[in-house]
């Protein structure tokens, strides 16, 4: 069972002061404490749970400069075998077709029976990628993954509807699974494979390596800005005691309590 | 010169950040409060491999260096005090001086117990009549046949009440002075070792440190570590170690004081702004900074003077150590005032991290015995 | 601008017989953007059994394209992405919009890759500038909104944000054109198996008036006894948003949000919760909403009627006092 997974290190945003930069297209990113993409890292344990119960080999492919290979390696002392890192030098910026289109020439010419990526990626959002890589090497895909079983030369996978549904599938190799959190409980790595996993070599390819000099750019960020105020929440003022008084006055007054 | 962390070091230090911050720092004020032994935080940390760090891999260890166990040590002490001191006697209290003085038998016996964290360890010098002053130590052990017999009481012992294995310091011969003392691996199930008086101490409070008394405890003729009479300068060379991971606990806690003060700077208002915008407070933060990261900067030269093999650094390590727990001292302390009063309440953890801090000026040697060690090693 | 003349097509999704409820905003977006293009809006029904459905949206939309077959009775991406880029060929229409939900995302990114043409996801605005379509989108966890235009195209593909749009009740009367389905049998290489059912839990949080919902910022699963003192005082349930139950501290039947519940009682309470969308769709017509978070800027206090910008652990025992205190 040989295994790719595509990984993205985006910035910790969800508890981080957001700001736009000078260029209003991107954020100011000086501040921010980047990691792996959360449902990326549910797919890599996944990846390497798969690897351990059948055998074969986990490979990652990250598309980003030279400072993701920290997040690669990280990956690497958790139990993937190999990386590769395309270099987005000279790419510019990027949307979901584009990385999909670079992760399918890159993906391309290796051996694989499962592709494995998140379900979104918490910086842009777009949930995207996944599925169109799947369409560009045509292989069958599903997303939303919260189980995996592999049988012979098929997988049956859970994947997670609306109102707590989930459906059943039961999908031909290869094939692409795009990996919901809380899928398992990924590992931290030990500092035995941190260690050797530091001095693992990380392939790098450029633009002229995958054979495409120009991803194609289908849609473009004109401009960030703060969401609109709309109907804000009236913030009740003061320390504990002020704040709880009041609310629990609000609760009374509408036949809460 | 280069300041730069290596990628190992880079990865190591963020994976620990990252089960600090998800493992340690949930329970760090419970711990606290209730003064019970972190057991679940130790087991956690030890599958990592973090109570072995610079134990070599062929003993069971992770092989890492003395930078890399001070910034282990410091992101762990960023979320718990008490954690990080577990961590680091275990790792340069006990496991060191084994691996430094022991021969290979001892090393391959003992080693592995303490880089996995099956057996954890301890370190035993301190006594009731004898602190900084090490060589008026009353233990003694006399050889009887197969077995050393050793008398006397161990006092302040980090991780006494839960180490299954002791570096136990006792004079072998008194007439010799300091030359007399010999160091011995003693383990938990010895006959005639005993555990004495739980200290409740103001801050690490969950160290399970504790007295130990030793009553005609007999200890295998195997177990003597180093030479005869090579316990004084094992005792001095292991402290000079461990001052570097002292020096980086007190790092880590003074980061963590000021991260808890910068964000609720930001947060909190007085007089319709908030905290930050006011200069005395920005005043507090500049100076909490610049302290905590020359203090880093010590520290790591410490452990970088060590890792180079330098055969002495005990000046190094004493400036680390002293000049960082009184960066602890003072961060901690500002951290409760610029959260006024709620920063004296258990709500906060800056109030824990007050209380932690003190204890780092006075334990591997006070500051008075650091700036000796400075002095001594300038003046001679 | 496409073959049809900047017709806009819209999916109407539904499952075992129940219309989802983004089909209706689809379909009210879709008339508004067709009004402004001096257009028609399409709904697009494919299943077994649809009748009910048809008759539904038949005023909803000046066409109905119905594609009939037992090989789409269940929704099937990749089933629905052969009949789709069939009907997307030969129809050629300006826009085409689909719900951003488990089947859209499943849906949209390959059907707008095998046809070749631009896809925005995740919209919660659509807006036409000189007859360019610019959508807003909202990364960074929802703390920044982005204006996306597209590359140049003869069609688009857009998928919307649940909740984003309102829902309006057409007065139309959609002509219904059958078209053969292409698709003799659903694709071996991706066959439905089964639903799956959520597990019954001992509460059943659709039910109840008051519901505590907690989320990351409760930090460690011990605290949630916390809550649970407030949520007793309050006569109250616990629920939760998603990260909760991916830690495995509350069983998935606790789960508010597009994968989980969708409630409305009378009080819905979030606490340590910062408001990802996925959450505020299940939760947003509750009829108070109090949100307490430390953070100023999450975005559950756009959607909470209330808000405390504190720390949840200093509040929370002094709102069960103050609470207790007044119901004497």
């Amino acid at each position: 069972m040989d295994i790719v997974v595509c990984i993205k290190r985006v910035p910790e945003t969800a508890e981080a002061e957001i700001k736009v930069d000078s260029s209003g297209k991107d954020i100011l990113k000086e501040r921010l404490t980047f990691d792996i993409n959360e449902s990326d890292n549910y797919a890599l344990e996944e990846a390497i749970l798969l690897k351990e119960k059948r055998g074969g080999t986990v490979t990652l492919i990250s598309v980003g400069p030279p400072e993701c290979e920290d997040t690669i390696r990280m990956g690497l002392a958790k139990g993937a075998d190999q990386a590769i890192r395309v270099s987005n030098e000279g790419f510019g910026e990027l949307d979901g077709f584009a990385t999909a289109e670079i992760l399918k020439n890159t993906i391309q010419d290796l051996s694989y029976d499962l592709i494995l990526t998140g379900c979104m990626a918490t910086d842009d959002g777009y949930s995207q990628v996944g599925p169109t890589l799947a369409e560009l090497l045509g292989i069958p895909h599903a997303v939303l993954v919260t189980k995996v079983d592999l049988q012979d030369g098929n997988a049956r996978v859970e994947r997670e509807l609306e109102g707590g549904l989930l459906e059943a599938l039961e999908i031909k190799l290869p094939a692409l699974f795009a990996i919901q959190t809380g899928i398992n409980e990924p590992r931290y790595a030990s500092l035995i494979a941190i260690r050797r996993a530091a001095a693992k070599e990380i392939k790098v390819l450029n633009a002229q390596a995958i054979g495409l000099e120009r991803p194609t750019l289908r849609t473009r960020v004109e401009n960030l800005f703060p969401p609109p105020v709309g109907k804000r929440a009236e913030i009740l003022k003061g320390g504990a005691e002020e704040t709880s008084k009041r609310l629990a006055q609000i609760y009374k007054s509408k036949g809460i309590i | 010169m280069d300041f730069d962390l290596t990628t190992d070091q880079r990865m190591l230090q963020k994976m620990v950040r990252e089960i600090a911050t998800k493992e340690l720092e949930p329970v760090a004020s419970e711990i606290d409060q209730s003064g019970e032994f972190p057991w679940e935080n130790i087991k956690k940390l030890a599958k990592q491999g973090l109570l072995g760090v610079i134990v070599p891999e062929k003993y069971g260890g992770a092989g890492f260096d003395f930078i890399s166990l001070a910034i282990a040590i410091e992101e762990i002490s960023k979320v718990c005090a008490t954690t990080g001191v577990i961590v680091a006697v275990n790792n340069s209290l006990a496991a060191y001086p084994i691996y430094q003085f022991g021969n290979e038998e001892q090393r391959k016996k003992w080693l592995p117990l303490l880089a996995s964290g099956e057996k954890l360890g301890a370190i035993a010098i301190t006594e009731p009549n004898a602190g900084s002053d090490v060589a008026s130590m009353e233990t003694t052990a006399r050889l009887e046949g197969d077995y050393w017999v050793l008398n006397g009481t161990k006092r302040f012992i980090t991780n006494g009440g839960e180490a299954g294995i002791y570096v136990v310091f006792a004079y072998t011969n008194k007439e010799l002075q300091h030359r007399g003392i010999s160091a011995f691996i003693v383990e938990r199930e010895t006959p005639g070792f005993s555990l004495g008086k739980h200290e409740d101490l103001m801050g690490i409070r969950a160290t399970a440190n504790c007295e130990l008394i030793f009553e005609d405890a007999k200890i295998p003729k195997d177990n003597l570590l180093g030479e005869e009479g090579q316990g004084f300068k094992i005792c001095m060379h292991t402290l000079d170690v461990s001052r570097i991971d002292i020096g980086a606990q007190a790092v880590g806690l003074a980061q963590g004081a000021l991260d808890a003060a910068i964000s609720y700077a930001k947060e909190r208002k007085a007089f319709g702004k908030p905290l930050s915008e006011f200069e005395m407070i920005q005043s507090m933060i500049a100076e909490m900074a610049t302290q905590i990261q020359a203090a880093r900067l010590l520290v790591y030269y410490a452990a970088y003077c060590k890792d180079k093999g330098m055969s002495r650094f005990s000046k190094e390590a004493s400036m680390g150590k002293w000049f960082a727990s009184e960066a602890a001292v003072n961060a901690t302390k500002m951290a409760v005032q610029i959260y006024g009063g709620y920063g004296y309440t258990k709500d906060y953890p800056v109030e824990r991290f007050y209380r932690d801090a003190k204890i780092m000026e006075l334990y591997e040697g006070t500051s008075e015995i650091q700036k000796i060690v400075i002095a001594r090693s300038l003046l001679k | 601008m496409g073959g049809e003349m900047g017709k806009i097509f819209t999916l109407v999704e539904h499952r075992r017989g129940q219309i989802h409820d983004i089909s209706f905003e689809l379909l009210t977006k879709g008339r508004d953007l067709a009004a402004q293009l001096n257009s028609e809006v399409v709904a697009l029904v494919l299943g077994h059994g649809t009748e009910e459905v048809v008759e539904r949206v038949k005023g909803e939309a000046h066409q109905v394209l119905w594609v009939k077959g037992e090989s789409l009775k269940e929704p099937n991406a990749e089933a629905y992405q052969i009949v789709l880029s069939h009907i997307l060929k030969e129809y050629n229409p300006f826009l085409t919009l689909i719900g951003h939900t488990a089947l859209g995302m499943d849906l949209a990114p390959p059907l707008a890759a095998s046809l070749d043409i631009p896809l925005a996801t995740d919209c919660v605005g659509i807006e036409l500038e000189d007859k360019r379509v610019i959508t807003i989108r909202q990364p960074y966890n929802g703390k920044l909104n982005a204006r996306v235009s597209f590359a140049d195209a003869p069609a688009f593909m857009i998928t919307l944000r649940q909740g984003s749009f309102p829902s309006e009740e057409g007065n139309l009367t959609g002509k219904v054109v059958d078209i053969p389905s292409p698709l003799e049998k659903e694709p071996d290489y991706r066959r439905f198996v089964e639903y799956i059912e959520a597990a019954v839990g001992e509460v059943d949080i659709t039910q109840a008036d008051v519901i505590i919902a907690v989320g990351r910022g409760i930090k460690e699963k011990e605290n949630l006894a916390l809550l649970e003192d407030l949520a007793d005082s309050l006569g109250g349930v616990l629920a939760c948003s998603r990260p909760i139950v991916d830690e495995g501290w509350l069983s998935k039947d606790r789960q508010v949000g597009s994968s989980g519940k969708t409630v409305k009682p009378k009080l819905y309470m979030a606490i340590g919760i910062s408001g990802a969308f996925q959450h505020i769709t299940g939760m947003k017509n509750a009829d108070t909403i109090v949100a307490i978070n430390k953070d100023p800027n999450a975005p559950i206090f756009n959607v909470a009627h209330y808000g405390i910008v504190d720390d949840l652990f200093k509040v929370v025992p002094v709102l069960k006092k103050k609470i207790l205190e007044l119901k004497g």
